[in-house]
């Protein structure tokens, strides 16, 4: 072989002893501007993805006897970010000497977020929404992660027709996706199917119906009661057959896991691609074991050493909680690997159906300690928390 | 009491050129602290799980890996640092299928020099002198690299005259240039060309020596690729780095490099006040980073604004993942790994490929082809990349933006079943769309840039090669690692990169002692 472009090969060559020089001139030529201290596409970054925010709360609102609103406004910025109709937050924060957090569907919608107005629908049930339900008040102030999860509408994957159940405090999402579609920001159609035991338990009523004006379609069930205007029984199979047509729908659920197992039930007969029943993850909480153990769980993080008690029963992340440890959660139901940490040593169990790790986090030992329970003394090494 | 925490070296991002740097400083004998912002190695190379499927984040396939009997560099790199046994690997069935819309191409190509040639001859007759000499001045280039690398830079200007003749005389021109000298037939330049938007730039302006030691690699050396995805090699990495006693720091950013009176690095400051003291930083970011905002102001030169504003930044990133409810026989699609071009003039489409509204390239990947069992039974996986190569997407507002992603996830859909005749729409049962902005989120680059800095015209492959040691001058104690560094971007190229800042930070702390 013997390359040649130029008449002479001496050109060639000359040619590529000039590869240096060209380059040392050029770099040496750029202009002497301030190099940009930020970029349109990382700022949107940023507004879209805070991470974590400083929130107050600016107003309480009983919904119904163990519900109660909570609306929140951003202290470190004037607007919260745009997000999905659907998505979660985390709130988080102090409550005696424990740190507590738990993720709450948003109930406003993405165009009251950039009001810098962000809502919640909290009910009363375990301790830290115990809290929310009683002792929290205008003014406080917590932290709260950014909005975050997968439950929410795809526009190139689902039916234009969707179908929201709704059980209990599981309204909340659904008032959000109802909100954003009148809203103009979804373009899907929406029946709603609202279960309660009685009318007292259905949050948002008023909400709700001003919607249906704008095209929800609403039906609320009630278990426990028969009143005019509301339907009776569970929403079934046979109920959901007299609205809307089954197989040409995308389903969203959020509610209690007794309702996913009920409605999975009545939907099985139809043969449903998986893709058609979108199930809200719900939060993972102690495990039942009869009188638990107290292990010792040794946690790293940077270049500090904790050792806690951990109970049998509960979540590596609520062992560390309990102590006062900061680290890093937001869905706290297996799925978002925000709390991924490295397994070090011990035996631990992973909760039912949430191992949400990766292949590979199997393979080199990482867990998600919002899932996991101790099942021996243990150490793992632990990201700090934002 | 004040902690004292302190390193002999901090490596500021944990991507792959980070990790490989890293584990390169510890087998060297010094200290090292990984300081990575995100709580997961790998920066790129990761993968995420929607439903029933775990993405790969962002590999295709590992250039010049080779079989474990006939290594290609990389593999032998993976040795070296102690983590190709730590990964089970998959072989990659064919090179690359390449389709045009304007109806002129719909070629698949194997891997194999022989074979390459004789699809080629079948594609197109009377190419095989063109592309067998192709091939060895390809081998050449090679060669010179290997040697140029055993000599760090160095080179003696006489061996490289007598042993690498054609490498210096081919060696100032652009792809295009050399296929013309070598009077390639039109049509197989064509085909030949199809990896160009690996690198990012267009024929015209995109060195041969890059492309030539690019396709070399691809078509001689067998592509491999991780079974559990490329996260399986960050972790690999990141036991690696446990195993030789060094430190990673997740959810940690790097906000300042410090500095003394004298201009010399004192220390990294994290986002949250806690200070490491170091004498020494290898950045897995951006000069644009370092220099604009990370190292204190005071010791910024007019050198360092000058030589980082005269660099161009490459492509910015757009990705699709979809997990389909069918297999990827039912869909009838057939190859791992498709390149799809709406022309096969490279100029023109990387004009179509500034504005938003106007790109419809697409490298596409079904990873099941490679890899059957990557998602359960009567499913399959597939991956969709483009490039924006202007700050178009810049002008995507806050409350436009998941319809912008929906548009152009709609796009690629669109012109995947048009070209290929297979209908997934109907078989999305998953779908995450990344878009400049989510590479911008997670590892920080300027304006969601994959690809650091465009490697055409004068600031191509060799010339940054060759000023290796001068670029390392423009700020003592401090070297780059990644995509924005003297091998460019890729993953071979960011391993490549971190192994030699790596190697030569090791070395400047060896002659300290001196």
């Amino acid at each position: 072989m013997n390359f040649r472009k130029q008449i002479f090969g001496f050109m060639d060559m000359l040619r590529f002893k000039k590869l240096v020089p060209n380059r040392r001139e050029a770099l040496a030529g750029g202009s002497n501007a301030p190099l940009p201290q930020t970029y349109r596409t990382n700022e949107l970054a940023k507004a879209l993805h805070p991470g974590t925010m400083e929130v107050e709360l600016t107003a309480v609102r009983p919904l119904t006897a163990g519900m109660r609103e909570l609306t929140f406004r951003r202290l470190d910025a004037d607007a919260f970010p745009f997000f999905r109709a659907g998505q979660y937050v985390s709130l988080q924060s102090k409550v005696g000497e424990s740190l507590v957090s738990r993720p709450y569907s948003i109930a406003s919608s993405p165009r009251e977020a950039l009001e810098n107005k962000l809502i919640l629908g909290v009910e009363e049930a375990g301790f830290f929404s115990g809290y929310l339900d009683k002792e929290a008040k205008p003014g406080d102030r917590f932290t709260m992660t950014e909005p975050s999860g997968e439950f929410h509408y795809e526009t190139l994957r689902d039916k234009k027709h969707i179908v929201c159940i709704a059980g209990g405090a599981g309204i909340t999402p659904f008032l959000s996706m109802a909100k954003s579609m009148a809203e103009g920001d979804e373009d899907y159609e929406m029946t709603l199917f609202y279960g309660a035991r009685d009318e007292a338990r259905i949050a948002f009523k008023p909400e709700l119906d001003a919607l249906a004006e704008k095209g929800l379609k609403v039906i609320y069930v009630l278990s426990d009661e028969e009143r005019a205007g509301y339907e009776h029984g569970f929403v079934s199979a046979a109920l959901l057959e007299k609205y809307i047509d089954i197989r040409n729908v995308t389903f969203f659920l959020c509610g209690p896991k007794a309702m996913y197992d009920f409605l999975l039930k009545e939907l099985a007969p139809y043969n449903l691609p998986v893709k058609a029943v979108r199930k809200d993850a719900t939060f993972c909480g102690d495990r039942a074991v009869s009188g638990p153990r107290t292990f010792q769980l040794t946690v790293r993080i940077r270049d500090q050493v904790y050792t806690v008690p951990a109970k049998e029963n509960e979540t590596l992340l609520t062992a560390m909680e309990r102590a006062g440890i900061n680290a890093p959660n937001k869905c706290r139901a297996g799925g978002c690997g925000y709390c991924h940490s490295k397994w070090l040593d011990g035996a631990y169990v992973i909760a039912d159906g949430r191992d949400g790790r990766r292949e590979a986090d199997r393979k080199f030992g990482f867990i998600h300690p919002c899932v996991t329970y101790p099942a021996g003394d243990m150490e793992i090494d632990v990201p700090p928390a934002e | 009491m004040e902690r004292q925490i302190s390193y002999d070296v901090v490596v500021i991002g944990a991507g792959n050129g980070g990790l490989a740097a890293a584990i390169r400083v510890l087998q060297g004998g010094y200290s090292c602290l990984l300081l990575e912002k995100h709580n997961l190695p790998g920066g790129f190379a990761t993968s995420f799980k929607r439903g029933r499927f775990e993405f790969e984040a962002s590999l295709h396939e590992l250039n010049d890996f080779g079989s474990p009997e006939e290594p290609g560099d990389i593999r032998v790199l993976f040795r070296e640092l102690g983590v190709e046994d730590k990964i089970d690997w998959i072989r990659i069935p064919e090179a690359y299928h390449f389709i045009t819309t304007d109806k002129q191409y719909d070629c698949v190509m194997p891997f194999g020099v022989k074979a390459f040639t004789d699809k080629m001859e079948q594609y197109v007759p009377g190419s095989r002198p063109s592309v067998t000499a192709f091939f060895e001045l390809c081998e050449e280039v090679r060669d010179a690299q290997a040697y140029s690398t055993s000599v760090n830079g160095n080179t003696d200007p006489a061996y490289m005259k007598k042993h690498f003749p054609n490498f210096i005389k081919a060696g100032s021109y652009s792809v295009n240039e050399v296929l013309d000298a070598l009077k390639m037939p039109k049509r197989a330049q064509d085909i030949l060309g199809a990896y160009w938007c690996y690198l990012g730039v267009d024929l015209d302006r995109m060195s041969f020596l890059h492309y030539g030691s690019m396709v070399i690699r691809y078509i001689t050396r067998d592509a491999w690729m991780p079974r559990l995805r490329s996260h399986e090699i960050s972790l690999a990495m990141d036991q690696r780095i446990r195993e030789l006693g060094g430190h990673i720091w997740y959810h940690s950013q790097a906000e300042k490099i410090l500095t003394d009176e004298n201009n010399a690095i004192t220390g990294v400051r994290l986002t949250d006040g806690t200070v490491i003291s170091t004498r020494h930083v290898i950045a897995n970011c951006s000069p644009h980073l370092v220099f604009g905002k990370m190292l204190e102001e005071k010791s910024v030169t007019e050198q360092m604004v000058r030589a980082t504003n005269a660099r161009t930044f490459a492509g910015r990133g757009f990705s699709m993942f979809l997990g389909l409810n069918k297999s990827a026989e039912e869909l009838g699609i057939k190859s791992h790994n498709y390149f799809i071009y709406d022309t096969a003039d490279s100029v023109k489409q990387y004009d179509m490929m500034r504005k938003v509204a106007t790109n419809h390239v697409q490298a596409t990947v079904c990873l099941n082809n490679a890899y059957p069992e990557c998602s359960p039974p009567g499913t399959c996986m597939m991956y969709f990349t483009t490039m924006f190569m202007s700050d178009d997407w810049g002008n995507v507002t806050e409350t436009d933006y998941f319809k912008a992603k929906d548009r152009i996830a709609d796009d690629m859909i669109r012109v995947f079943e048009r070209e290929t005749g297979c209908q997934i729409r109907d078989a999305i049962e998953e779908i995450s769309v990344a878009s400049p902005t989510t590479y911008a989120r997670y590892c920080g680059h300027p304006q969601g840039v994959i690809y650091g800095y465009e490697t055409a015209d004068w600031d191509s492959l060799m010339p940054r090669m060759m000023m290796l040691a001068e670029d390392a001058k423009l700020f003592p104690g401090l070297r780059f690692a990644g995509g924005y560094a003297m091998r460019s971007s890729g993953y071979s190229s960011a391993y490549v990169s971190g192994d030699i800042s790596g190697r030569q930070t090791v070395g400047d702390l060896k002659r300290e002692v001196k």
